[in-house]
């Protein structure tokens, strides 16, 4: 795959590239150039089938990270074109012109990870978290188990895990099998 | 060569020795105590709770991966219907809700509202860890872990994910209750409505539900 990475290369500047399998190359791309590479990947290759769209938080580097996966089955091929975006002002150009099922993935973004897709139908729309206050819980900075016992709680009951503290408890500190 | 020994009368289960007629006080044949008289109400109780444990409407609704487990309950292999229990289409049909396994709290509003659409008596059968203490998923962000605080729940069953024989020894107990009359989580819910609702509104932070939903 690296001529295709090589042809890449000659219209839009490629940062990075990493085959991580014979069928799957990875590259990544900047934000200006994340558009018109998809756009000409769907029109003139067979990379025209988006399978996956997804964000990545890399917080360490202040950055949102969006991975296009976007498959040629006639070739049995994979692509994975990585964008990084701001985290500070996390928005991006948003693909549904050309793939209409990546609503549902841009949808789910805003929901998830706060990064808003301008332009996108069902922006803000609720998929799973209704009536959400807090930050977007797929950030990193996000604590989920001092959230869930916050707004949850947790059922009181057995305090100890460990199997040798129940059998010291029912048999005494000898324990009930012999103890080498 | 298997003859009895002379003059040793082999004995029935019960202690009695076989061939002897049935002697007054005898525990096995014969009741013990004297007649006591149920009241009217006692009366139509003992008869309303048999009729409603023999037969359960349980609605066909799945909240968590638990409702995997409905599937082979309800068909030939595990046959919940020799028990009396079969399905419900709606929540107007239907007398028991399962809560099958996780929880979210988008699911927990639409619970709410299936549950209160039901009539009375209705029970609900909890299932798997999940709804116990969040199981897998105690970190949740979204699942709600004590079910108990947000419905009355008359059985929990344990397990991740409880087999199909678990959910019927679950069911074979709701019936136990609801003969000796203690399922009633949907009293309880009515009585205690305020507490319940407290609990939903805090989780349920878009509350638009309405003040009951008949």
């Amino acid at each position: 795959m690296n001529e295709f990475v090589q042809e890449i290369q000659a219209r839009f500047e490629v940062l990075w590239s990493n085959p991580q399998r014979p069928d799957l190359m990875q590259i990544g791309v900047r934000q200006v150039n994340a558009l018109p590479l998809l756009t000409w990947l769907k029109s003139n290759t067979g990379y025209f089938i988006l399978n996956h769209f997804s964000a990545v938080d890399w917080i360490e580097d202040g950055e949102f990270q969006l991975t296009y996966l976007l498959t040629d089955y006639a070739a049995r091929r994979s692509l994975m074109v990585c964008v990084r975006i701001d985290r500070a002002a996390p928005t991006a150009e948003s693909v549904h012109h050309l793939w209409p099922e990546a609503v549902t993935y841009e949808q789910e973004m805003f929901e998830m990870f706060g990064i808003s897709f301008p332009g996108s139908p069902r922006q803000g729309v609720d998929l799973l978290l209704e009536g959400w206050e807090d930050i977007p819980p797929m950030r990193r900075d996000f604590d989920t188990a001092a959230f869930a016992e916050e707004a949850f709680g947790f059922r009181p009951g057995r305090t100890h895990t460990n199997p040798r503290d129940r059998v010291a408890i029912a048999f005494g500190q000898k324990g009930f099998l012999h103890d080498h | 060569m298997g003859v009895e020994e002379k003059g040793k009368v082999p004995l029935l289960p019960s202690g009695v020795p076989v061939g002897s007629k049935p002697h007054a006080t005898d525990s096995t044949l014969f009741a013990q105590g004297r007649p006591k008289p149920l009241s009217l109400d006692e009366s139509v109780a003992f008869i309303k709770n048999w009729f409603r444990a023999q037969s359960l409407n349980v609605m066909a609704y799945g909240t968590g991966c638990g409702s995997i487990e409905l599937g082979p309950l309800g068909t030939s292999r595990f046959d919940m219907e020799r028990f009396g229990i079969t399905g419900g289409p709606t929540p107007r049909q239907s007398s028991v809700l399962i809560i099958s396994g996780y929880l979210s709290v988008k699911t927990l509003k639409r619970v709410i509202r299936s549950y209160e659409q039901m009539p009375n008596p209705r029970w609900v059968v909890a299932l798997g860890s999940c709804t116990i203490n969040g199981g897998m998923y105690w970190d949740s962000y979204s699942t709600i872990k004590i079910l108990d605080q947000y419905l009355p729940v008359d059985v929990y069953v344990n397990g991740c994910m409880p087999r199909p024989e678990a959910l019927i020894a679950g069911f074979k107990d709701l019936m136990d209750m609801i003969k000796r009359g203690e399922a009633n989580g949907y009293i309880e819910y009515q009585n205690n409505l305020d507490w319940y609702r407290a609990n939903q509104r805090k989780v349920i932070k878009d509350w638009n539900l309405p003040e009951y939903s008949w």
